[in-house]
This record gives C-alpha cells, sequence and structure tokens, in this order.
C-alpha cells in the first residue's frame, strides 16, 4: 500500500511538473523569441519480485525546448538582410523624394532662372526686369544650398546612426558573453537551460539586426560570435568590442573599427548587414554619389555662368564680374601625416571635373593622385608648382610645404560645394547683358562691304575696350589701326584685341570699320542669349553633359538605387517572413493546443490522485479486518 | 502544418499591412493623377519627364519671347510705313515742284509743306517703343538717334541688333538701327549720281542714268565736259581723257559702261559730274530737294539748274523709299518666321506634352478598379482576421 501511495505520488509530481511547463507556455504565448516546452515523461525504473518487475510510477526525465537550429539560422540572415535594405530604402527614399520634387529639386529652379535670363534678354535695359533676374539667382542658390544642406543633414544622420548601431552591438554583445556565462555554469546539470538558450538566441537576433554576424558553439555551451571578416566579437565571456571613430581625412565622418588584440582595425568595407551595414552601403553608394554630383552640378553652371558673364559688359560699361561664388576644391589632410605639406587646388576646367574625392600622396620623392572611391590612379601633368601645377581632372593642384613620405591629402571636389553657391552680383546694373564691344562700318564708306561682328575671342585680352580701325588701303589689303597690310580674304574672321569679326563684300579703298567699347548699349543683348544658351549646351564631360542633364542623371540614379533597394527589401521581407512563420510554427505556443494540455494534465493528476483515495480504502479495509 | 497562436495573429497583421500599404499607394495616385510620385516608382520614367518639363518651359519661353519680338516688329513696321507714306508725299510734291508751270510763290508754298515733312520724318526716326526706348537708336536705346547739327543730320545711336531667341536653334531680330533705315542710303541711282556745275552757262538737263556694262565701270569722279555745245571730252579724277564724243539734244552719254540722258543745250564750258554713290542719309535727301525746290527761278538756265537739282533729288528719294521698301519686307519676313516657329513650338510642345502625360498621367479606369479589388480585399482580411482570434478553446473551458 505504501507502494501504491508512491506510485500515485510520482505520478502527481509529474503531472503538476506538466501542468507548470504548460502554464509557463501559456504565460510566454505572447514572448518574442520563446520556444515552447515539452515535458518529456519516462517510466520509473520497475522492483523486482518474485512475481516480476513490478512498475514504481512515472517521471519527468527533462524539460525540452522545441527550437530549430536550422530555422533559427535562416532566419537570422533572413533579419540581417531586411534590415539592411530596410535602412537603406529608408533613406534612399528621403533623397528621392528630395531630388524631384518640384519645390526642393533643382530643375524648377533652374528653368526659372533661365527664364529670367531671356526675359531680361528680350528687354535688357529694364531695371525691374534685373532685378528679377537677381531675385531668382538668389532662389536657385539657395535651392543649390538647401539641397546641399538637406544631404548634409542626412550624412549627420547617418553618422549618428553609425554611432548608435555601434553601442548597440557592444551592449549585445556584452549581453550574449554574460548569458555564456550564465549556461557555462549550468553545464553541470546536465539538463538544458532552456530560457537561456531562448535568451541568447533572441541577443543574436537583435545582433543581426544590427550587423551581419557567424556563430560557433563551444563544448561548454558557449556561443562564439564573429563579425566583418572573422573578426571575433564575443568569444566565451570575453568581449572585443567596436568603436565608431571619425575618418582621418574627415573627422565628422564616422566609421567603424574593431578593437582587436593588436590595436584598431577599419571595418566599413567587411561590414555587411544589418541597420549598420545599411547605412555603411547608403553613404558609400548613395549619399556620397549624390553629394558629389551636386556639387559637381553647381561648380560647372557657377563656373561656367561666371566666364560667360566676364565676356560681356554691364549698364556701367564694366566687364561683367562675378555672378555667382563657389568655394574651389577642399584640402583634407589625414590626421597621420607627419610633415607639413600644403595642397591648393583649383578648378581649371569644367568640363572635365568629375565631383569625386582624390588622394594625393606623397612617397618621400614624388606625388600621385588616385580616386578615391575606385582606387584607381589618376595621371597628372605639371610639376605641381605655381606656375606649372600638377593638372588632372580638370583641377589645378600646387603642393607646397615640407611632407613626409607617406602622408596623403584627400581633395573634395564635390561634397559640400553646393553649399557654397551664392549669388555675389548684388547690383541689377551689374548684370552683363551686352557684348563688351561693337562693330560700326562708317558711312562714308563707298565699297559694298559689310562687318560681322562674331563675339569675344578672348575676353581677358588687356585692350579688348580699345578702339581699333580696320581700314582699306590697298585693292584686297587692309590696315588695323594704320598699321600693316593684311590680305583681305571675303567672309574670314578677323581678331581684333580680342573681338572677332568677319568683313564680307567689295570694300573700296578708303572704307573703315570701326570696333569699339560697347558703351551705353543698354538695348544689346548678345552677352545674355549667350547666358541664356548655357541652360542648354553640354558643359560636363568634355560637354557632352548639360547642367540639367547631369541633374537628371543624378535623379534617375537615385530613383534607380531606391527602386532596387525596395525590390530587394521586399524580397527579404518575403524571405523573412518565411523564415519567422517557419520557426514560430515550430516553436511558438499554440493555447488551443496547450488548453487541450492542460485538461489532459488536470484529468491524469485527478486519476493518479483517485489511487491515493483507493490505497486509503485499502488500508482501511486492512484496519477494520484487524479491529476485534 | 503547426500553426501558432502567435503566428497566426502576425500573419494575419501583416497581411492587414501590406494590404494597407498597396492601398495607400493607389489612392494617392488617385488623388493626385500621376502615376509617378517619386523618382524610385519609375526611374527612368522619371529622368525623362524631367527633360520633357525643361523642353516645355524652354518652348513656353519661347513663345513668349517670339510675342515680345511680334510686338516690336509689328511697332516698326507701323513706323517704317509713316516713314513710307512722308516720303511718298514728298516725292509728290517735288514733282509738282518740278514741273515748269509752278511759279517761284507756287514753289515756296510747296517747300514749305516739305519742311514740316521733313520735321516729321525726324520725329518718326526719333520715336519710342512702348517701353520708352527709342526704337531706330540700335542697342543705344537711350539716345535720341537723329539729331541736326551744322554739319548736317547725325546719327547718334549704333548699328547694332538686338536677337531674340524664338525657338532652340533660331534666333530673329526684334528691329533695325537707325543706321541701317534712314542714314546708310546710296544715293544717285545706287551706282554713280549725277550733277550739273553750278556755273553752267548753258541749259542742260540731266536725266536718269544706268550701268549698261558693269565690267567697265570703275567707280571713280568724272567730269564731262563740253568743249563745244555738240561734243564733250570725259576725264576721270586724275584728268586722264577716258571718252570724247559729239552729242545732239536727247543723245544719252555713254563711256566706261554707263549712259545718262541730258537735254537741252548746254554751252561750251559746261560741266556735268559723275562721282560713284555714296551713303546719304534720307533726311539731307529730303533737305536738299527742298532747297532745289526754294530756288528762284528767272531764266531757262536757273530752270534747268532747278530741274537739274529736282531730277537728281528725286533720284535720291527713290533710293530712300526703296530701303524702306527693303527693310519692311525684311521686317515682314522676320514675321512670318516668327509665326512659323511659334507654330513648330507649339506642334512640338504638344507632342511633348502628349509623351509627359503617357509617362507620368495614372490610367484612371485601371486605378480604380485596382482600388476597389483592394478594398475588398483589405476588408476579407479584416473581417478573417477577426473571426480567427475569435477562436480559441479556452472559451470552452
Amino acid at each position: 500500500m505504501a507502494d501504491l501511495l508512491n506510485v500515485s505520488l510520482t505520478g502527481m509530481r509529474a503531472f503538476q511538473r506538466a501542468l507548470e511547463v504548460t502554464s509557463h507556455n501559456i504565460a510566454n504565448a505572447n514572448t518574442p523569441g520563446y520556444s515552447r516546452q515539452v515535458a518529456e515523461f519516462s517510466t520509473r525504473e520497475g522492483q523486482g519480485t518474485g512475481s516480476g518487475f513490478v512498475g514504481s510510477g512515472t517521471q519527468i526525465s527533462t524539460v525540452k525546448r522545441i527550437y530549430d537550429s536550422m530555422l533559427g539560422q535562416q532566419l537570422q540572415s533572413a533579419t540581417t538582410g531586411l534590415a539592411r535594405f530596410e535602412t537603406f530604402v529608408g533613406l534612399a527614399e528621403r533623397i528621392d523624394s528630395l531630388l524631384a520634387d518640384p519645390g526642393t529639386g533643382l530643375n524648377a529652379g533652374l528653368q526659372s532662372f533661365f527664364n529670367a535670363v531671356q526675359d531680361l534678354a528680350n528687354d535688357p535695359a529694364s531695371i525691374p526686369t534685373r532685378q528679377a533676374l537677381l531675385g531668382e539667382a538668389d532662389g536657385l542658390a539657395d535651392r543649390f544650398r538647401s539641397l546641399d544642406a538637406r544631404l548634409s543633414e542626412l550624412d549627420s544622420e547617418v553618422n549618428e546612426k553609425v554611432r548608435l548601431a555601434v553601442d548597440d552591438i557592444n551592449r549585445l554583445a556584452e549581453a550574449i558573453a554574460e548569458v555564456n556565462d550564465k549556461i557555462a555554469l549550468t553545464a553541470g546539470i546536465g539538463q538544458p537551460p532552456n530560457d537561456l538558450l531562448d535568451e541568447r538566441d533572441r541577443l543574436i537576433l537583435a545582433l543581426s539586426e544590427q550587423v551581419d554576424v557567424s556563430t560557433a558553439i563551444q563544448d561548454d555551451g558557449a556561443m562564439n560570435v564573429f563579425i566583418g571578416s572573422g573578426q571575433p566579437l564575443v568569444v566565451g565571456a570575453t568581449v572585443q568590442g567596436l568603436t565608431a571613430q571619425g575618418s582621418e581625412f574627415d573627422p565628422t565622418r564616422v566609421g567603424v573599427a574593431y578593437q582587436g588584440v593588436g590595436g584598431t582595425t577599419p571595418l566599413d568595407t567587411s561590414l555587411t548587414g544589418g541597420t549598420l551595414g545599411g547605412l555603411l552601403d547608403f553613404r558609400s553608394s548613395l549619399l556620397d554619389p549624390a553629394r558629389q554630383s551636386l556639387g559637381q552640378t553647381a561648380v560647372a553652371f557657377a563656373n561656367r555662368f561666371n566666364a560667360q558673364h566676364a565676356s560681356g559688359i554691364d549698364l556701367r560699361g564694366n566687364l561683367g564680374a562675378d555672378f555667382f561664388a563657389v568655394s574651389e576644391p577642399a584640402s583634407l589632410y589625414s590626421a597621420n601625416n607627419a610633415g607639413s605639406g600644403v595642397v591648393t587646388a583649383a578648378f581649371v576646367d569644367d568640363s572635365l571635373t568629375t565631383g569625386a574625392d582624390y588622394l594625393l600622396s606623397f612617397d618621400g620623392s614624388a606625388y600621385s593622385l588616385t580616386r578615391a572611391d575606385t582606387g584607381e590612379a589618376v595621371a597628372m601633368s605639371g610639376s605641381g608648382t605655381a606656375l606649372d601645377p600638377f593638372v588632372a581632372d580638370g583641377l589645378a593642384i600646387e603642393v607646397g610645404g615640407a611632407p613626409a613620405a607617406g602622408d596623403q591629402v584627400m581633395i573634395r571636389t564635390g561634397t559640400g560645394l553646393a553649399g557654397s553657391l551664392e549669388t555675389v552680383i548684388g547690383d541689377a546694373q551689374a548684370v552683363a547683358m551686352a557684348a563688351p564691344t561693337r562693330v560700326v562700318y562708317d558711312l562714308g564708306n563707298t565699297g559694298d562691304a559689310d562687318i560681322d561682328y562674331l563675339g569675344v575671342a578672348d575676353s581677358a585680352d588687356p585692350n579688348l575696350l580699345t578702339t581699333a580701325v580696320i581700314e582699306f588701303t590697298g585693292p584686297g589689303t587692309y590696315s588695323i589701326n594704320g598699321v600693316g597690310a593684311f590680305p583681305y580674304t571675303d567672309g574670314q574672321p578677323i581678331t581684333v584685341n580680342g573681338t572677332e569679326v568677319a568683313i564680307s563684300g567689295a570694300p573700296a579703298v578708303g572704307d573703315r570699320f570701326t570696333i569699339e567699347a560697347n558703351f551705353g548699349a543698354g538695348g544689346d543683348n548678345a552677352n545674355g542669349l549667350l547666358l541664356a544658351g548655357i541652360q542648354s549646351i553640354g558643359i560636363l564631360e568634355g560637354g557632352a553633359i548639360s547642367i540639367n542633364d547631369n541633374y537628371g542623371r543624378l535623379v534617375a540614379e537615385v530613383g534607380g538605387a531606391t527602386r532596387q533597394a525596395q525590390a530587394s527589401a521586399g524580397a527579404q521581407a518575403v524571405l523573412r517572413q518565411n523564415a519567422e512563420d517557419e520557426v514560430l510554427a515550430t516553436s511558438a505556443v499554440n493555447l488551443d493546443e496547450e488548453a487541450a494540455k492542460l485538461v489532459r494534465y488536470q484529468q491524469a493528476y485527478q486519476a493518479v490522485a483517485r489511487v491515493v483515495s483507493v490505497a486509503n480504502t485499502l488500508f482501511d479495509s486492512l484496519l477494520s479486518a484487524t479491529r476485534r | 502544418m503547426r500553426v501558432s497562436t502567435q503566428g497566426s495573429f502576425l500573419q494575419g497583421l501583416s497581411a492587414i499591412q501590406r494590404l494597407q500599404e498597396a492601398l495607400d499607394q493607389t489612392q494617392r495616385q488617385i488623388a493626385s493623377g500621376r502615376r509617378i510620385l517619386k523618382p524610385s516608382d519609375d526611374p527612368i520614367a522619371s529622368a525623362r519627364s524631367i527633360e520633357l518639363r525643361e523642353s516645355i518651359g524652354r518652348l513656353e519661353q519661347f513663345d513668349r519671347n517670339a510675342g515680345i519680338a511680334t510686338n516690336r516688329l509689328a511697332q516698326q513696321e507701323s513706323a517704317l510705313t509713316s516713314v513710307n507714306n512722308v516720303l511718298q508725299r514728298v516725292r509728290e510734291l517735288a514733282l509738282q515742284a518740278n514741273n515748269g508751270t509752278q511759279s517761284n510763290e507756287s514753289r515756296g508754298q510747296i517747300a514749305v509743306e516739305m519742311r514740316q515733312l521733313l520735321d516729321n520724318l525726324v520725329q518718326l526716326a526719333n520715336q519710342r517703343d512702348g517701353n520708352g526706348a527709342y526704337m531706330f537708336a540700335g542697342n543705344l536705346d537711350d539716345v535720341v538717334p537723329v539729331t541736326r547739327s551744322a554739319a548736317g543730320f547725325q546719327y547718334n545711336g549704333d548699328q547694332g541688333q538686338r536677337l531674340i531667341q524664338v525657338g532652340q536653334s533660331r534666333q530673329v531680330p526684334d528691329g533695325d538701327p537707325g543706321s541701317d533705315v534712314f542714314f546708310r542710303i546710296r544715293d544717285g541711282n545706287g551706282q554713280f549720281a549725277l550733277a550739273a556745275n553750278a556755273a553752267n552757262a548753258g541749259t542742260g538737263v540731266l536725266g536718269a542714268g544706268s550701268v549698261t556694262d558693269p565690267t567697265l565701270w570703275t567707280p571713280d569722279q568724272y567730269t564731262v565736259t563740253f568743249t563745244a555745245p555738240d561734243t564733250y571730252e570725259v576725264t576721270d579724277s586724275g584728268g586722264t581723257v577716258v571718252a570724247t564724243g559729239s552729242w545732239m539734244d536727247g543723245d544719252n552719254i555713254r563711256f566706261n559702261g554707263i549712259e545718262f540722258v541730258l537735254t537741252g543745250a548746254p554751252a561750251a564750258g559746261d560741266r556735268f559730274e559723275v562721282s560713284p554713290s555714296r551713303y546719304q542719309d534720307m533726311f539731307t535727301s529730303v533737305e536738299r530737294l527742298v532747297d532745289a525746290v526754294e530756288r528762284s527761278v528767272v531764266d531757262s538756265e536757273s530752270r534747268a539748274a532747278l530741274n537739274n537739282e529736282i531730277n537728281a533729288g528725286l533720284l535720291n528719294l527713290d533710293q530712300a523709299i526703296g530701303n524702306v521698301v527693303d527693310m519692311r519686307t525684311r521686317v515682314g519676313s522676320r514675321l512670318s518666321v516668327i509665326e512659323k516657329q511659334v507654330d513648330t513650338n507649339g506642334g512640338f510642345s504638344l507632342i511633348l506634352q502628349e509623351t509627359l502625360a503617357g509617362i507620368e498621367d495614372l490610367d484612371y479606369a485601371e486605378a480604380l478598379s485596382r482600388l476597389s479589388l483592394e478594398v475588398t480585399t483589405l476588408e476579407a482580411a479584416q473581417q478573417s482576421f477577426v473571426r480567427t482570434q475569435q477562436l480559441s478553446l479556452f472559451n470552452f473551458l
């Protein structure tokens, strides 16, 4: 009878435990990352008697966690992929809508600016129309600056988010190390620490959301975590974390480095996946090129407009001063430089500029130039002096000071320059709409020749505004300012003092044509038409791409990259959904199932409890049999 | 497959979220009427639409420019018509004055009207356009273009012409400088001019002349001197005799590829000058004509001198009228060029706008049927979500 009680006791104990496991499951039905647990029943060893082995009840051999590590890995890699693309898309969509929005995009600003130039060309003397042009110019410069500011804000945001992601990664790594420690302590018990394992899987999943990691389980149950190109982030209970640090050229640009035993290693290019991978990818493949392209557009626009403006004359009779101002390329010296070299770069040819970042390296005797993004070598001509600067990709680079071998300078030819664009012409009268010179045929001419003004060949000619007279001194010969006897060819261009003219027809001896400064010609719009033409002429890439085309290309590139990332994010979302569904299907709690188990274990408990009362009855029978 | 409570909840929820996202996109497309809301919706089409918008914007600007040019050219055309009318009236009056029946007094009255016409002409040359700029001063449009001094009439403008962009590769001048309209006019017949010497004693009257053989004509200052009433010799500027001939009333004088009519009775020693044409402004031409009309006639010699001067003046006037007519023709052809260009621009703009609409605009029929399908699906998903979430065994315990 004592056996009977013992057997029923084992049952009661086991079913109580099973009910506990079930209620644990019910309680955690909505806990993310919880793997349902199952109590595994087994029979207790029987007792050998003469009449055979008699069972001694039941027991719970283990509480098992229903978890498939293959499915867990799948979920982890889908999560890291999704986080990467979602981060990318979230940031890219902001540039995307910024660039094409008629309120913030450049194309609407360019259009109304050039319309104002044309309006002024139609009525060049009108002061109100001149004021309107200055207003449009301010508006356009403001668009360039605010676009750059928005991109620059995005850059700061990326920097901030990189820092946050690095903090998160370090925090998660610490937490994983801590759990590893606890798990190792339970190794002696011989039973799986289910909830600790769940906790660790949850941490690994959260880490995967930040960055792509790989894992390996040690013999003591601790999990090692590797990052980047195999750098150990967590080994057992120790952590070697990441740091967010400023780039050697630009302290404000935050990169990621690994703090290994032998010092820090930059990881920017080897980190993939997760929020951090998405941030770094977004910055290098979309934000940097967008800022560079915008800067390139701003520089080409401002410099070309200024050059044409300088080839005209304003209402006061002065040659056109600078209309816009835009900075020259920035020189960023490496923090590791040992020497004191000084590098000054300037834009010399708008048709060749790329907007890219360049690295100028000094090897102790010679300088070499490479593209910072591709690492491609760029050939330079010249010797780097002020008189004979290095010339490459539309830049003139002058070097000085005392650089040490191994010193490097980054030359930024695009990033941030759109933010420096401003209108510097403040005076409506100073807009140079007229050609600087004009031609006059003498009304005393008897020949049948006419003179055509072809334009300014060299606006820098010091004698541009000096009056010059072409006089026919003999049949078929002419002199300039009374000097020389040049042969006359009908219609052939003649350049005098930087002005190009053509005389056609049959001049008579003594016929005179004058080239003089175009003072007072408020009605002239010759330079205005050329300024308006800048809208559609090819300027960049050797004169193949117009300002507007270059901007359109940026919009298409950003749009294309965003769309591609959206498609990838969509695909990753499906993968992640599938992986999650599978994990949930295997590991998550089904409340109906638990309800059924509850009923089942309750009934079983009631049954074994009934055995106790049977034993009690048996015992009572025995007692009453012996009562005399 | 096993279904977990959390899984079925999350799946139902994410299905609803996805449907809401699609519905939102459709709703926005319908609200804006545009298929492409962000460049990433269709990057290639977006880049294309930027180009198209730029082209359409440029064409609109060209049309605005063309309107301005048309307006200015129309003003110039009407000014040129007035100039022509004045010159025609001067010509009529000069012909009247040239008539032998006119007395000194009646010619004096004619001259008064002619002087008024001259003032008129100067006013026309100095008129301003709607913006207050001088129409015929070239680009120096705040300078009075024609003034008069002791040396004669002067042009103070420049010879520049403003071009207006009316098409991608078409620029049209929106006017002509006064130098071309009023000043750059050849005198005589355009090749040479004739004049009788003031000291002539005979009654030789010069008529029209022409170049009969351009290969023989060398522009130079020639003098036809009558050595006797019926013989003449021609000397060039160097005094070399280049031709001699005999003449009787009604004969043409011919030499070096030119000929001209001479009538009347020149006396021996009378001289007639043949000079190559020079530029003479129309104001000077009119003024000299008036001066000639005011000459008093006392005998046949002075009448011959009157006739000679009026004839020469009429030739100059005809050159001026011809020049004005030329200018009007040019203005007319510019106006028609602009009109054609505006038509071309309009047609092009229409095509571009259709293309843009094809790229950007929403197909409403498709979008609305998509919307109703999405709404139905979302409603169904919401209903089934609520229904399945209510199912639980615990309801029965």
